[in-house]
């Protein structure tokens, strides 16, 4: 195969730079969140069109951008009008035909539309790499997400992809081990464990028989980052696994992911294909004598098995149950064997050092933390999406400068960091760098990278309670303190929310946390107790309210509020709340036409605050719901 | 191999677990999962904590005695860590001891006691379900609302007599111990050896008829 | 066991050779064939694999993804993730439950509609997001609840309408 190398590489290159040439090429978007967006659609409304009109133009699928909040996204390369690529943000089906009567068949580049062009202009669109968020981003994993085919391998390796495995095994294992230390890198699943250290400890054992597990078990809720790789760059994680997998001596490779990321699935076997039809998977690679493959194996629905013994059960077709650790599957995995689990994006990384350099990526980044960081940006922010910047960047510069801060001019209350297991860390943690040893200090970890913000109108004791219910439904049920330590905590917090907390549950719910912190089988339950930890430190007067006054300040939790409509504001000929309220609590007074709420009726689902036009805006939510009285009590008088 | 445990001297074999080398010893560790021919530790009841100089607290199950290692048994971290675990299993468990069949040799209790743990008052109750105890077969009968889920039973079916009749089944607190679809154990494979019922240590597995012991 | 169950087991049985390591992927293909695990799907399995019954019906029931009884004919996972969770999820699966007077794991019993929760399904810029039979809906809000649920009210009536013709 290795002969073959330098022919697949001209034709990959020759074919990537056909479609730079070719006069209209578009990119669409089609990964998970831009077909929610409806970019399915309008690829088929793009095809159509073109095949209509008898345009010759080239149409790619391409992965995420990481402007998710921008989908569907869609590029359009037209090189003869001497205008760079145009990126268009929000193309529904609708636009489509604007786009192409408009661009593609004129002149006029609909720049309304444009999100900013791919290279520098003296026109009227923005530059996209000089927007505020592309200075402070720099792209390592994400280097050709949303820019590449996933589903064509000649794309990655015309943009140099498979070079560093090319490299890697041109040096020995130990080589490869020592460059990986001198980088400094960490596991990218979390605990940011050095990298080289774990691979070092699996290879200095004695078996014949070693695997790797690439972990693209992504369970935690809110986290996106290993879905947009894996679809969008399905590539640069397998070419790090298998340096990983030469680096360790392993023969045998297991991809663990979800089964509620389908598509994921299917462009992990798509490439894994086109990889064996190059030879860079299978027998003697790259002549080098090292063979290697890959299988890739779908969880069931058990988030517990992103903890990497669970894992091995479950791939072992076991319940997923951790087990005690030591010994660490680096020395007892997969079949009693030593393993190496490694995150998405760590190996991603992998490839990324082995191109530049441990120089080159200890250059980016702080000393005890080089490289990037990947986050996914969700809730109540701006720019929903994903990102990746160097590690040290402020959450500030997240937040504000990349994600484009809270929308509608609300206020930041809380930075939701690292999944389940993470914490929330309040305003005054806005200027924490980003790296494993700061979140750490602050009582949060930094997880895998999901990243929600809250605001105002998010309570902290319900999402507390939100997190401790969802480990409680997923933890494995195997040992005392997960088992019963969890649920007890998800008890606490449910009566707390629904107006029966007493005093002494702040307390308890201190001791118990700590207790499951030390004294838990595994990190799902060692860690559960964050949530509440971080937020009984950062936010304690929520709960306060919650337990003495009965009161919620975010005017969130079902039990503790009430919604009332403001006569005042009530306009008489407006009857959308009384049509739409699904339990008919909503009358409307006979004589006034103002309408009312009736409270026992009221199952205080928010549609009637949803839907009251905002010229209105006469519903209102209140606190303890007795507060009902006292409004209405100065109606009557 | 020496090593002490709160001061006194103690050998073991290489390997040998602190929970083993203790008992042997003559030195108390409550212990409801552990078994000692099992090959893996299961680790699941966190009652055997112990504290290691230098190391911090460890269940005694899962670790194995070093040379020269200093271990103690009654450290404030040990007894509050101890204390909550078998709070927990109290809280969630039918305290019935009155008629519980088990009674007289019920290690829950015994450890109970050893620990000086009452069934604690401030906790939440736990959401149990009450299921039906399954009296199917002629020997023995099933509670599962006494069940800790120690796993023994499911060990010594599995591994040991290889009966297979016994598993776990569903996840989290729903957890139980199970037949292939909950069916009664008298249509199940099972041959009635009786071993899981001699290892269980609360009321969840008992003879019917305590001279059927001895003839087992 | 009925004809048609042998067949599949059969031909799913053809692809995986008998080791344990396929147990979960076994569960998930047969699952796919038939809608749901069946007592014989998961004795048919142990059988193929050596493995106890009672241990394949542990595994089946440690994972979310297997279920014992058919799926409604329109399937709605409604996604809980954090995301979703925090731009109002609950309120949108309590509207379900409303809709559809069922709760959330249950079947209406006329077989139409199931309805589920989910942990995330990692579309958390769409949140909260909603999953009927596969399809995302993005951005709910109760009051979509209702618009949805009379949009699907409608397709089932009409092709059950086509069915008929």
């Amino acid at each position: 195969m290795t002969n073959d190398w330098e022919e697949i590489y001209q034709r990959a290159k020759e074919k990537w730079e056909a479609l730079e040439a070719s006069p209209i090429h578009i990119r669409i978007g089609t990964p998970t969140c831009g077909r929610a967006a409806g970019a399915l659609d309008t690829l088929k409304e793009f095809r159509e069109k073109l095949e209509k009109e008898g345009i010759q133009g080239q149409i790619t699928e391409v992965g995420c951008m990481g402007l998710c909040f921008a989908e569907p996204l869609v590029i359009i390369s037209k090189p003869e009008i001497g205008l760079p690529p145009i990126c268009y943000r929000n193309v529904t089906y609708q636009e489509v035909k604007r786009l192409v009567d408009g661009f593609i068949l004129g002149d006029d580049p609909c720049l309304e539309l444009a999100l900013g062009t791919l290279d520098l202009t003296e026109d009227a669109a923005p530059y996209i790499p000089e927007m505020l968020r592309f200075e402070i981003e720099e792209r390592l994993v994400l280097r050709n997400c949303g820019y590449i085919d996933p589903q064509d391998i000649d794309h990655y390796i015309a943009r140099g992809g498979y070079l560093s495995l090319r490299k890697a095994l041109g040096m020995s294992p130990e080589q490869i081990i020592d460059e990986v230390s001198k980088a400094g890198l960490r596991g990218r699943g979390g605990a940011g464990f050095p990298t080289g250290r774990k691979w070092d400890l699996c290879r200095s054992t004695k078996n014949e028989m070693k695997y790797i597990i690439c972990n693209a078990d992504e369970g935690d809720p809110g986290a996106f980052m290993d879905r947009v790789v894996l679809e969008s760059d399905p590539h640069s994680m397998i070419e790090g696994m298998i340096i990983a997998a030469y680096a360790v001596g392993a023969y045998e490779g297991f991809i663990y992911t979800r089964m509620e990321y389908p598509l994921v699935l299917d462009r992990l076997e798509q490439a894994l294909m086109q990889a064996r039809e190059y030879g860079l998977l299978g027998e003697d690679i790259f002549g080098s004598g090292f063979s290697f493959d890959i299988e890739t194996v779908a969880g069931a629905g058990a988030f517990v098995c992103g903890e990497e013994t669970a894992m091995i059960a479950s791939i072992e077709g076991r319940r997923g149950m951790p087990r005690p650790r030591p010994p660490y599957p680096a020395e007892y995995g997969l079949n009693g064997e030593p393993t190496v689990v490694d995150n998405v994006k760590t190996l991603a990384l992998v490839a990324r050092i082995m191109g530049t350099g441990a120089k080159g990526f200890r250059s980016i980044g702080t000393p005890s933390s080089p490289g990037t960081a990947v986050f996914a940006l969700a809730g109540r922010i701006e720019q929903i999406g994903l990102v990746e910047v160097p590690m040290g960047t402020t959450l500030r510069q997240v937040i504000f400068d990349v994600g484009g801060g809270v929308p509608e001019g609300r206020e930041l209350k809380a930075i939701q960091i690292g999944g389940p297991a993470g914490g929330c860390v309040g305003k005054e943690a806005l200027d924490l760098p980003v790296d494993f040893d700061s979140f750490k200090a602050a009582g949060a970890i930094m997880g895998s990278g999901g990243m929600i913000v809250l605001d105002e109108n998010n309570c902290m004791v319900e999402t507390a309670r939100f997190f401790l219910d969802f480990l409680a439904r997923e933890e494995c049920g195997k040992c005392i303190m997960g088992r019963l330590g969890i649920k007890q905590l998800s008890l606490i917090l449910e009566e707390i929310v629904r107006g029966n907390g007493r005093e002494e549950d702040l307390n308890l719910l201190e001791e118990i946390s700590k207790d499951l912190a030390e004294g838990a089988l595994c990190n799902l339950g060692r860690t559960a107790p964050n949530p509440i930890l971080t937020t009984l430190r950062y936010f304690r007067d929520e709960y306060e309210a919650h337990i003495k006054e009965k009161r919620c300040p975010a005017l969130v939790c079902k039990d503790l509020i009430a919604y009332y409509i403001l006569p005042e504001r009530c306009e008489r000929g407006c009857e959308h709340c009384v049509l739409t309220c699904p339990t008919e609590a909503i009358v409307s007074d006979e004589k006034t036409r103002t309408k009312r709420i009736q409270q026992d009726k009221c199952v205080k689902c928010g549609t009637c605050l949803e839907i009251c036009p905002p010229e209105y805006n006469a519903v209102i939510k209140v606190s303890p719901p007795d507060r009902i009285k006292e409004l209405e009590a100065k109606i009557g008088g | 191999m020496d090593f002490s445990i709160d001061g006194k001297k103690v050998k073991a074999k290489k390997g040998e677990k602190i929970l083993w080398a203790a008992l042997d010893a003559g030195i108390e560790i409550p212990h409801l999962c552990a078994i000692r021919e099992a090959e893996n530790a299961w680790g699941a009841c966190r009652l055997c904590f112990v504290e290691i100089e230098g190391r911090g607290v460890v269940t005694s199950c899962t670790e194995p005695v070093g040379e020269g290692m200093m271990v103690h048994t009654d450290t404030e971290r040990v007894q509050r860590l101890r204390k909550r675990a078998m709070e927990l299993i109290l809280a969630d468990h039918p305290m019935e001891c009155k008629t519980c069949p088990k009674r007289g040799d019920c290690e829950l209790l015994k450890w109970m006691k050893f620990l000086k743990v009452k069934v604690p008052k401030n906790l939440r109750p736990f959401p149990k379900e009450r299921l039906e105890p399954d009296e199917s077969h002629p020997l023995f009968v099933l509670d599962p609302n006494k069940c800790i889920l120690c796993g023994k039973c499911i060990w010594v079916c599995k591994e040991k007599i290889r009966a297979d009749v016994l598993d776990f089944a569903y996840r989290g607190y729903n957890m139980r111990i199970s037949t292939f679809l909950g069916k009664p154990i008298a249509q199940s494979p099972c041959i009635g050896c009786g071993e899981c019922v001699k290892v269980c240590p609360v009321g969840a597995l008992y003879f019917k008829d305590k001279e059927e012991i001895k003839e087992v | 066991m009925l004809d048609e169950e042998g067949e599949v087991f059969k031909e799913v049985f053809s692809y995986f050779p008998a080791r344990r390591r396929y147990l979960i992927r076994l569960l998930q293909t047969v699952q796919q064939k038939l809608g749901y695990l069946s007592e014989d799907a998961m004795k048919e399995v142990a059988l193929h694999l050596g493995i106890s019954e009672a241990e394949t019906f542990g595994v089946a029931t440690f994972y979310n993804q297997f279920r014992f009884v058919p799926l409604g004919k329109h399937h709605i996972v409604v996604c809980m993730g954090t995301a979703c969770h925090t731009m109002g999820g609950q309120l949108v699966l309590d509207g379900f439950e409303r809709e559809l007077d069922v709760k959330v794991g249950g079947i209406t019993p006329d077989h139409e509609y199931s309805l589920e929760r989910v942990g995330c399904i990692g579309c958390c810029t769409k949140a909260p997001v909603v999953l009927i039979n596969n399809i995302i809906h993005p951005k709910m809000t109760p009051y979509k609840v209702a618009e949805v649920f009379a949009g699907l009210r409608d397709k089932g009536s009409k092709s059950s309408e086509e069915h008929q013709e």
